[in-house]
């Protein structure tokens, strides 16, 4: 076993579903490691097709979306999200390579964050993005 | 990549990438064994390595990883008191021999995930990928390495011993953001060594090869001059002219040197070339003009006993910062390292008159004649951009008569020439004749050259000299 594995994630739950919008396998491991440590479950969709009929199945609080994903660009699928009433509430973020904030915030994202990863930004914009979707239920109540 | 730079830790190789690596970026280190590859990486690691964000080494198989600890250990960057903490250095070889090389990406998702490391380190990356089954399994798991690392916030250096030849066939290299080839030239025993950037995906670098060394602080660059982008006004103070400090010898050149011109200085050993050379330094430094003397010859003390014996007192002159002695022994010395050193002292600015005695060490230790006259020439544009008034002597072989100056166009690229001699004609006396001022009259006869005890002088036109006639 090496080091690494003996580290592992320290994990504690709190019950928020993030839906990962991903299409490379060895990054979505990369992110569910650190969205698992930071307590989320975590599930994944490989493109953008897949992922509006998961968010619709799996009402996620958060929705974290690659621009570049295949079938439908992760811009498109956000602006669906918050068009459609029975996803509008979740939360999105924009997690991309490109430097697109300004589409992003256009395309109704909640937030926008440049990759690569790095775990204390990703965390805690996560942070305040669940406060964020709370308030949004808090409001429709 | 963002636009921000990671730096390598290394002032002269930060520059010639344009201020770092790229972050995030994946980067090659490729040259022969004892190039300095392992060195420029470690100091890289130490540089940046904090214990939020640490930097992983990963050794492979190029070398046990005990024997290259012990190894690094003996220099200075090498803080054993971080090692564990913010540099950590694992055993890559040792889970990839066990579980195959297919494993590598899954490998490196552990440790990113468990130590998150800001520098990732591969040495020798090289080594490591040979243990692919075939060359479709290298080129996948190259991919999804790169993937891996490409969303990941770290930047990583993949060290290896590749030939020049490997650039065209192996896939690291067309997925590398950068690739640093370090190498060394030799002739005649003139062992030196030289690195150029071969590839800098998105941003400037320096063009040409770097001359570096390694000493026990660990690797020092010394960036290729390059010519100034812009050029010297023709205002003032640029339009001033400085005295030479030689009596008699401003007349012959209207007034002095213009301020910022580059003046040669050539004659055979013995004409009084450093002298005078000397002399325009201690007079400049007596008016308020800082000196820089550049030499190759004399060391330290023997320069000591030169002014001593002249009544300088260069010393006290050194205590108040206007005079300043860079001795380079000629055995050691490299072209690079001494003109990146001037370079230094005139962008900061503190110096207004340099001296460089002589020009021959500096050729003799240069491994390319066009490469020499290069960096004269950009010397001389830069002295001309910031004002600095420059001497630069250079031996004849010849006593008496000469036939060429120099065989560099040297002479071309100064703004004066002054030509020293002996006169055979009358007891070995020597003279001093103005070949060439740029932008002023001179006079072109030639003058005898007087030493005394009070330093250089120039007399009466030496009217009996074979060469005035000619």
């Amino acid at each position: 076993m090496t080091s690494a594995e003996a580290a592992g994630p320290a994990r504690t739950k709190h019950h928020v579903l993030a839906l990962v919008v991903e299409r490379n396998l060895i990054v979505q491991r990369l992110e569910r490691f650190f969205l698992e440590k930071a307590g989320y479950e975590v599930e994944f969709a490989s493109d953008g097709v897949s992922a509006l009929a998961r968010a619709k199945e799996l009402r996620p609080a958060i929705l974290v979306t690659e621009i570049l994903v295949p079938r439908m660009d992760g811009l498109t699928l956000c602006r669906l999200l918050k068009s459609l009433p029975e996803t509008r509430e979740i939360v999105v973020l924009v997690f991309s390579h490109l430097e697109a904030e300004g589409r992003a915030m256009e395309a109704g994202a909640d937030a926008f964050l440049r990759k690569p990863l790095s775990e204390e930004p990703l965390v805690e914009i996560l942070g305040r993005l669940v406060a964020r979707h709370q308030q949004i239920l808090r409001e429709k109540k | 990549m963002s636009g921000k730079r990671v730096s390598t830790g290394i002032k002269g190789l930060d520059q010639v990438l344009g201020g770092g690596y790229p972050e995030n970026s994946m980067n090659v280190i490729m040259g022969s064994p004892g190039a300095g590859k392992s060195i420029l990486a470690e100091q890289m690691a130490f540089t940046n390595a904090t214990k939020e964000r640490p930097a992983m080494y990963l050794t492979t198989f190029s070398e046990p990883l005990e024997k290259f600890i012990v190894n690094s250990q003996s220099y200075s960057f090498f803080d054993a008191g971080k090692v564990g903490v913010e540099v950590l250095y694992e055993d890559l070889g040792l889970p990839i021999r066990e579980k195959g090389y297919a494993e590598l990406p899954a490998l490196l998702t552990e440790f990113l995930t468990a130590r998150h490391p800001q520098i990732l380190v591969i040495d020798s990356f090289k080594a490591l990928s040979e243990l692919a089954k075939t060359p479709e399994e290298s080129r996948l798991v190259l991919f999804d390495v790169a993937t891996l690392l490409a969303n990941y916030d770290c930047t990583a250096v993949f060290v290896g011993e590749y030939s020049s030849d490997a650039m065209t066939e192996l896939p690291i290299f067309a997925i590398a953001d950068s690739i640093l080839s370090l190498r060394r030239h030799g002739r005649n025993g003139n062992d030196q060594r030289f690195l150029c950037v071969e590839k800098l995906r998105g941003s400037f670098s320096a063009p040409g090869l770097h001359a570096f060394s390694i000493t026990s602080e660990g690797i020092e660059v010394f960036p290729r001059l390059l010519t100034p982008l812009s050029f010297t006004s023709y205002s003032a103070p640029s339009l001033q002219k400085v005295s030479t400090g030689v009596r008699g010898l401003d007349p012959l050149v209207e007034n002095g040197f213009w301020r910022g011109s580059t003046t040669l200085v050539a004659g055979p050993t013995g004409a009084g070339k450093s002298m005078l050379s000397l002399q325009f330094l201690q007079q400049g430094a007596l008016a308020g003009e800082p000196g820089l003397y550049v030499g190759f010859q004399e060391n330290p003390v023997q320069l000591g006993r030169i002014t001593t014996g002249f009544g300088w007192d260069m010393k006290k002159l050194e205590k108040k910062e206007v005079f300043e002695f860079m001795y380079r022994s000629p055995v050691e010395m490299q072209l690079d390292e001494v003109a990146a050193r001037i370079f230094d002292r005139v962008q900061e600015g503190k110096v207004k008159r340099i001296v460089i005695d002589a020009l021959g060490d500096l050729k003799r230790r240069s491994l390319d004649e066009n490469r020499f006259a290069d960096y004269i020439y950009s010397l001389t544009q830069w002295f001309a951009l910031k004002e600095v008034t420059c001497l630069m002597t250079y031996e004849l072989e010849e006593l008496f008569e000469f036939h060429s100056i120099t065989g560099e166009e040297i002479s071309n690229m100064a703004d004066n020439v002054l030509l020293l001699r002996f006169t055979p004609e009358a007891s070995m006396a020597r003279t001093l004749r103005v070949v060439k001022t740029r932008g002023a009259a001179h006079d072109q006869r030639e003058h005898l050259l007087e030493l005394s005890r009070k330093g250089v002088s120039v007399g009466k036109p030496w009217k009996e000299s074979r060469q005035s006639r000619m």
